[in-house]
């Protein structure tokens, strides 16, 4: 038999080292976890200017002079929080949009109860988002506002931005599912395998918890085992550890998702794949995407292991427009957001791209009080918009 | 003594016991009337009717005791009683073999599956594994278990009834749905273990050791991600999950209806009642905010015909 070649010795005094190195972190881990941590998140400072039910209208005050006339509305996805934006100083999406001098607002779709079961995607489309977006174009006195999609909620600002293009100066949807047809992602094998219909009828609402199993069950290896392994060697870092509570705050941060919502998303997209071929359905009007003639920013990331690229890089390509940019970032889903490298590349290229298109509105727009819809629109448009389509590759974490 | 001396010498003691039985009861009654006229004498007169009620009930039901023991006790009846109790070993015996039968097949299957451990596993391979345990379990528990749960209830609380055994066979399928889901997501860390320790014996052979356990934890870590990778997008994997999903939806309804039914007598109101409301309440919120939307439009179309017309 062959002996192994390397000392028996050598590896029972490198394990007594770790050892010795592990004691010496638990004893300092003492200090750091029962010491004062600083894991606030979304601490951007913003008022709540609407309300609507449980959902609320966030408005950033600015930290820099305005640059972009046009307000920017970030529509987060109904799974998370949008926290996520800005989850600390000095890594907030939020507060590098607001140094480029954006003026930034922001819904926070709030919990969801067993009252909101019934409401589907027409109730967020053209029931909060339009209402809000009618709430800041009015406030603003601008006819059009722009539209900045995350995930699902770029799946809504689609829908939005097809059914009222009148009212959306410019669309920037950051990993936003359109095209469900395809094998990548497990989230599209696993979604077509379950019954909606019977969870929706079943709990009423899809629980946050079984949401959050589900991710967890993306990657087992990482995110249930390694992503704490990693967590207890370096548990004596109080960066390390305030960063680590901070993104576990906002990954178990989960609401329910309205039932009919779940149901529709998982029936209507994931399933029958409506959205992309233009043949979805909201209040009876047809979700045209070649109505989409603003121009549309599509950003997404390589290893976005929940929303593939090849989930949304069909869109720029299916809409109507003729000023439309893919971006694809070398990251995964969240890493755009969070990751250092994104921070530094995401926030001054949509401030970037949004100057290069802000043109003056018409000034004739009928200031009126909030909530109210102006009867026509018939002042001049902005100016037209370059004919361009671009695809960038970036480097990111 | 041999079998036919019991079957003759049976109807002796068995009318010796029922005769004692009657004795025994009848003598207890004679002390009753006492007891009960000493009670009833400080008593109400309502207690004393109802003790002289309860009384009489007494009475009539020793009577009937009397009557159907010296009945029991001729010879005819008895020879037919055991007659039939000589043929109960006969049908137990039956029930037990069916039942022995039903897990003779339920261990052969599950033999089956145990052989397959010590087969040696193909790389990144799910399907078919072990599936067959629990394929005879779920066998076995709808041949031999089910039936009796589907089984027509009757009677006042039949829909009750129906509801709890839904609930039970709900429940059932549950946990079998659930172990082999369990059982699935447990198959990668038995294989990344196993792989692990194959590569260790080779790198020893081979002299590469690494000092350092980290070096092995990461190895490990990227083996049991792969696995996982792969058991995911299996077939297998997406069947079971399926089904896990729609059983455990499932209970939990039958589960709601077996709550419900007992919450109805309380003064609580229950979801179903909860969630008709709320639907109520969802449409009328709809209209009146479309409702007022039109208003608002009319309003700003008015005003702005009102300063027209002044202009």
């Amino acid at each position: 038999m062959n002996q192994p070649k390397i000392s028996v010795d050598l590896i029972l005094a490198k394990m007594a080292e770790d050892v010795e190195k592990s004691q010496k972190r638990i004893l300092k881990s003492k200090e750091v976890l029962l010491g004062p941590l600083d894991t606030k998140i979304a601490s951007t400072p913003h008022e709540i200017v609407y309300e609507e039910d449980r959902v609320k209208l966030k408005h950033y005050f600015p930290l820099a002079e305005t640059r972009v006339k046009t307000p920017l509305l970030m529509v987060y996805a109904l799974i998370n929080r949008e926290t996520m934006l800005d989850l600390q100083p000095g890594k907030s999406v939020v507060e590098n949009l607001l140094k480029e001098g954006i003026d930034l607002y922001m819904i926070d779709w709030g919990y969801p109860t067993r009252k909101d079961r019934y409401q589907g995607i027409d109730d967020h489309v053209n029931g909060y988002l339009a209402n809000i977006v009618d709430f800041v174009r009015h406030r603003h006195e601008t006819p059009k506002i722009n539209l900045m999609g995350i995930c699902m909620g770029g799946s809504f600002c689609i829908m939005y931005s097809a059914l009222h293009p009148e009212k959306v100066k410019n669309l920037i949807t950051t990993v936003s599912p359109s095209n469900f047809d395809t094998d990548k992602g497990l989230l599209n094998i696993w979604a077509k395998a379950i019954d909606a219909d019977l969870i929706a009828d079943t709990h009423g609402n899809m629980p946050g918890d079984m949401l959050n199993m589900c991710f967890l069950l993306l990657n087992p290896a990482r995110l249930m085992i390694d992503k704490y392994v990693g967590y207890f060697e370096n548990v004596d870092d109080r960066m390390f550890v305030e960063n680590f509570i901070r993104m576990e705050k906002w990954i178990f941060d989960s609401p329910d998702v309205p039932g009919e919502v779940m149901r529709e998303f998982i029936n209507d997209c994931y399933k029958k794949n409506l959205l992309i071929q233009s043949k979805m359905e909201l209040r009876g009007k047809r979700v045209d995407l070649q109505n989409i003639t603003m121009p549309v920013l599509n950003i997404y990331g390589r290893f976005d292991h929940l929303v593939p690229p090849e989930m949304c890089e069909l869109l720029t390509s299916r809409v109507g427009s003729k000023d439309t940019e893919d971006m694809c970032i070398e990251t995964g889903h969240i890493g755009i957001y969070v990751s250092g490298k994104c921070q530094k590349e995401l926030a001054p290229k949509i401030a970037r791209w949004l100057k290069e298109r802000d043109g003056v509105e018409r000034k004739d727009f009928a200031a009126r009080p909030a909530k109210a819809e102006p009867k026509k629109e018939t002042g001049p448009k902005s100016r037209p918009s370059p004919k361009r389509t671009q695809k960038v590759v970036t480097a990111g974490r | 003594m041999d079998h036919d001396d019991k079957e003759k010498g049976s109807p002796d003691w068995f009318a010796a016991w029922m005769k004692s039985a009657a004795d025994l009861w009848l003598s207890a009654a004679k002390t009753r009337p006492a007891s009960a006229s000493n009670v009833s004498e400080g008593s109400q007169p309502s207690s004393a009717s109802y003790h002289g009620k309860l009384e009489e009930g007494w009475q009539a039901l020793l009577k009937t005791w009397q009557t159907s023991s010296s009945a029991l006790s001729s010879p005819q009846i008895l020879e037919l009683i055991l007659k039939g109790s000589n043929a109960l070993p006969e049908s137990a015996m039956r029930m037990a073999r069916t039942t022995w039968d039903g897990y003779f097949q339920l261990y052969q299957i599950w033999l089956k599956g145990v052989g397959k451990l010590g087969e040696e596993a193909k790389a990144y391979s799910f399907e078919g594994l072990e599936a067959d345990t629990f394929k005879g379990w779920a066998e076995f528990y709808e041949k031999e278990i089910q039936p009796f749960l589907k089984a027509p209830p009757l009677g006042l609380t039949r829909f009750n009834q129906e509801r709890a055994n839904e609930a039970i066979d709900k429940f059932n399928q549950f946990q079998v749905a659930m172990a082999e889901f369990l059982h699935l997501l447990g198959l990668p860390v038995e294989k990344s273990l196993r792989v692990i320790q194959e590569k260790i014996e080779e790198q020893a052979k081979e002299g590469k050791l690494s000092e350092n356990f980290k070096d092995y934890y990461n190895m490990w870590i990227k083996i049991l991600e792969g696995y996982y990778m792969t058991l995911f997008k299996s077939p297998e994997y997406i069947r079971v999950l399926g089904r896990t999903v729609n059983v455990t939806e499932e209970y939990k309804a039958a589960r709601d209806k077996v709550l419900a039914d007992m919450l109805q007598f309380l003064p609580v109101a229950m979801n179903r009642d909860v969630d008709e409301l709320y639907k109520e309440f969802y449409e009328l919120k709809k209209t009146v905010k479309e409702l007022a939307k039109k208003f608002e439009k009319l309003e700003s179309l008015n005003a702005r015909e009102a300063s027209h017309e002044s202009a």
